[in-house]
């Protein structure tokens, strides 16, 4: 149509354009008489999979180490023990009773069936786990991750009931047990995690792009929290499954014995939601004193008073 | 406090375990989750008080005046030289005060210009320092490119033993240095005034070379042009040829014209014509300059920056200086440059111009305005063709087409009485001059 704007125009409205106009010559010179595209001309793309479009890149990245050092060694060997009793004790706290697996091997009258895709999973968590650890390969480790989460999930009835008759019947010994399997998943993540962490911090130093000054009293740190924050989640998690006893026993002290008796045997507070409880408070105290800025003031005062 | 993609997938999971602990009535799912809550509730109440036993050196309470302060950290940048030549290297030394009385377990990482190398040592450090103590770190770096560059912030970070959380600051200390371009070494004296300046100046010349006032005698030697023999003095000495020797001329105006518009800097970032078109600039001005010569600069791209001819050291410092910011920009066309620069230079100067000869339509009359006012003009073009040819950027087809036309455009540059090289990549200054010359 005469007069109108041709497609691009508004794309260069109110812009200077500062640079010269394309070359013509050398646009001639990149004419050619066949149309296949020359392959250098291709720059590799990576295109992302649906899942690193969601979060943000690859889940686990590929990368490769040198031959493990001492501290890398020695996490390892730590990893493999922790894991070894994790896989018991995650054979002997969670029963195939209320799993999926369960349900289905019942559905179809294979009750071994059950069992087996049980023992499976935490087989696969335990083999891929001790591969993952020695190979150092994050996709296996996460594989394991997974498999000794899955195995654990199942409807429980709000009751603690373990996979082996053995073990111990009285309260605090149970949650005791369940603590410490609680506290295995957690130091095995983080020993898995901690064997690719100073791979990669070791591969950094010995290819000179990080320097580590005094590398023996870091590492020793590392060794130091992974002794002191077991003690210190496993302690705040067991104030959060006593609950039930703590609250009787603060209401106890207020005077009223009855009412304590009651709540000790008050179902709610010994099942599940006890424990729900139990958190809310506990990290209802934390919470606070994060919101008044707690650690902060007390790094400061330190500061101060050592001044 | 910054979370890490650890510890956002320990809330993540923690969370999800306990909602789906709470929906299937699971004590292990919800103690799973507890755990890995009061793990991360911890490492986030220890990432501010990241302490560890101490190290380092003892500090020197003197230096601390000199640093930039970050609540009670102190850094203190040293470079071995704010100049240097392309290639060149470049010492600096950070020293880390921590003058609070705990320990801190650091990560600093020195920021340096993303085309520098670390040659030595290394810019990101992990580092435990005691309480009142300092630390140095050192690396080198190499400069492969000319330009204005700055070193810094040094980014200090705090984090907990697993990674979970960190705190990160910036210490706003900033050191500016200046990469010259690479000079190459002239040996000869290719280009020469064909007219003595008019106004000599303060400089006198005692000098022997190419003159007309008679300067000694001495003996002959292989190479002398057999018209310098004296033949009277050759008679009176026995029987030994002498050769006359001459004052040299007066010194001369030169004048450099670098071409940096948008188009000079088409290929790679390290080999393009800029780059060679301002090495060689610095090599021609230390060489005439060496030579007592005064020599101008005028690189011309989205605006015409121009020095004054000026001779001695200052001046090949103020011309590096002007080089190494030459940035491609604009397309501003000879013929404006020459136009204005005409009026304010002598008759007769050498001119040289180094350019790609590329998408400029001025060329050839301006040129031709430089030969008819009897300048000698001599061009060293170096050749983008050919780093992009290099670069697989240019086909064969397009790579002969652009180079005939080229080569059509230099023949008439030629016919004009210019002094045209086609500068090809890995050709010496020296040699591409002499080419131009046609020595």
């Amino acid at each position: 149509m005469v007069g109108q704007k041709s497609d691009t125009a508004h794309l260069y409205d109110g812009k200077t354009i500062r640079s010269s106009a394309p070359s013509r010559k050398k646009a001639a010179g990149r004419m050619k008489g066949s149309t296949v595209i020359p392959k250098d001309a291709i720059p590799e793309v990576h295109v992302p999979s649906i899942i690193e479009s969601f979060f943000g890149g690859p889940i686990v990245t590929k990368t490769k180490f040198l031959p493990p050092d001492r501290v890398v060694q020695t996490l390892q060997m730590s990893a493999a023990i922790i894991l070894t009793l994790l896989s018991i004790v995650t054979f002997t706290v969670t029963p195939v009773s209320g799993t999926a697996w369960f349900w289905l091997s019942d559905l179809m009258d294979l009750p071994t069936l059950g069992v087996v895709v049980h023992l499976f999973l935490i087989g696969i968590g335990f083999i891929g786990g001790m591969y993952g650890i020695f190979q150092r390969e994050q996709r296996a480790i996460l594989i394991s991750y997974v498999a000794l989460i899955l195995v654990t999930i199942r409807f429980a009835g709000s009751k603690v009931e373990f996979g082996i008759d053995l073990l111990p019947d009285g309260e605090i010994s149970q949650k005791l047990l369940l603590i410490s399997y609680a506290l295995f998943l957690v130091m095995y993540i983080e020993l898995t995690s901690g064997v690719i962490r100073f791979s990669m911090l070791d591969k950094s130093i010995r290819t000179g792009e990080v320097y580590v000054m005094n590398v023996k009293k870091i590492t020793s740190q590392y060794y130091r929290s992974l002794l002191i924050t077991p003690v210190v989640a496993g302690s705040v998690a067991l104030v959060t499954l006593m609950i039930n006893l703590i609250i009787p026993s603060i209401v106890g002290l207020l005077g009223s014995d009855a009412a304590a008796d009651r709540l000790a045997e008050s179902v709610e507070l010994t099942s599940v939601y006890g424990v729900a409880l139990g958190t809310a408070v506990v990290f209802m105290i934390v919470a606070s004193a994060f919101a008044v800025n707690l650690p902060v003031r007390l790094a400061q005062m330190r500061e101060n008073g050592s001044k | 406090m910054a979370w890490s993609r650890k510890s956002a997938m320990f809330a993540s999971l923690a969370v999800a375990l306990y909602l789906l602990g709470l929906v299937l009535r699971n004590q292990q799912l919800v103690t799973v989750a507890v755990v890995l809550l009061s793990f991360l509730t911890w490492a986030a109440f220890r990432t501010t008080n990241a302490d560890v036993s101490s190290s380092g050196r003892r500090m020197d309470e003197d230096v601390s005046a000199g640093g930039v302060a970050l609540q009670n950290l102190v850094a203190l940048r040293k470079l071995s030289s704010a100049r240097v030549f392309e290639d060149g290297e470049i010492d600096v030394s950070i020293r880390i005060q921590n003058k609070s009385n705990l320990s801190k377990v650091l990560e600093v990482r020195d920021r340096v210009p993303e085309v520098m190398r670390i040659k030595k040592g290394a810019n990101y450090v992990l580092m435990e320092l005691g309480p009142q103590r300092e630390t140095e770190i050192a690396y080198t770096i190499e400069a492969p490119l000319r330009g204005f560059y700055t070193i810094g912030p040094v980014c200090i970070r705090i984090q907990d033993t697993f990674g979970l959380f960190h705190n990160e600051r910036e210490i706003h200390l900033y050191d500016d240095f200046l990469v010259f371009p690479k000079m190459e070494d002239i040996k000869d004296a290719l280009i020469k005034s064909r007219v003595p300046k008019i106004f000599t100046g303060a400089v006198n010349i005692r000098n022997p070379g190419e003159g007309s006032n008679f300067y000694n005698l001495r003996e002959y030697v292989p190479g002398d042009a057999m018209k310098k023999v004296n033949w009277k003095a050759t008679a009176r000495s026995g029987g030994k040829l002498m050769v006359n020797e001459f004052e040299r001329d007066a010194v001369s105006d030169i004048i450099l014209l670098v071409d940096s518009r948008s188009v000079s800097e088409t290929g790679p970032v390290s080999r393009n014509s800029l780059v060679y078109s301002t090495r060689a600039a610095a090599s021609l001005s230390q060489y005439f300059l060496s030579r007592r010569d005064s020599v101008g600069l005028v690189v011309y791209g989205d605006e015409i920056v121009s020095v004054d001819r000026d001779t001695g050291k200052k001046q090949l410092y103020v011309i590096l200086t002007k080089l190494a910011g030459a940035m491609a920009k604009g397309n501003t066309p000879l013929k404006v440059v020459t136009n204005r620069i005409m009026p304010h230079i002598n008759r007769g100067s050498p001119i040289i111009i180094l350019s790609p000869l590329e998408e400029d339509p001025t060329i050839i009359e301006a040129v031709r305005d430089l030969r008819s006012r009897n300048f000698d003009v001599t061009i060293l073009s170096p050749s983008s063709l050919e780093f992009e040819f290099d670069a697989r950027r240019l086909d064969r087809t397009g790579y002969e087409l652009l180079k005939t036309e080229r080569d059509i455009l230099m023949s008439e540059l030629r016919g004009l009485g210019a002094n045209v090289m086609d500068w090809e990549p890995d050709m010496l200054l020296n040699t591409a001059l002499s080419g131009a010359r046609g020595f």
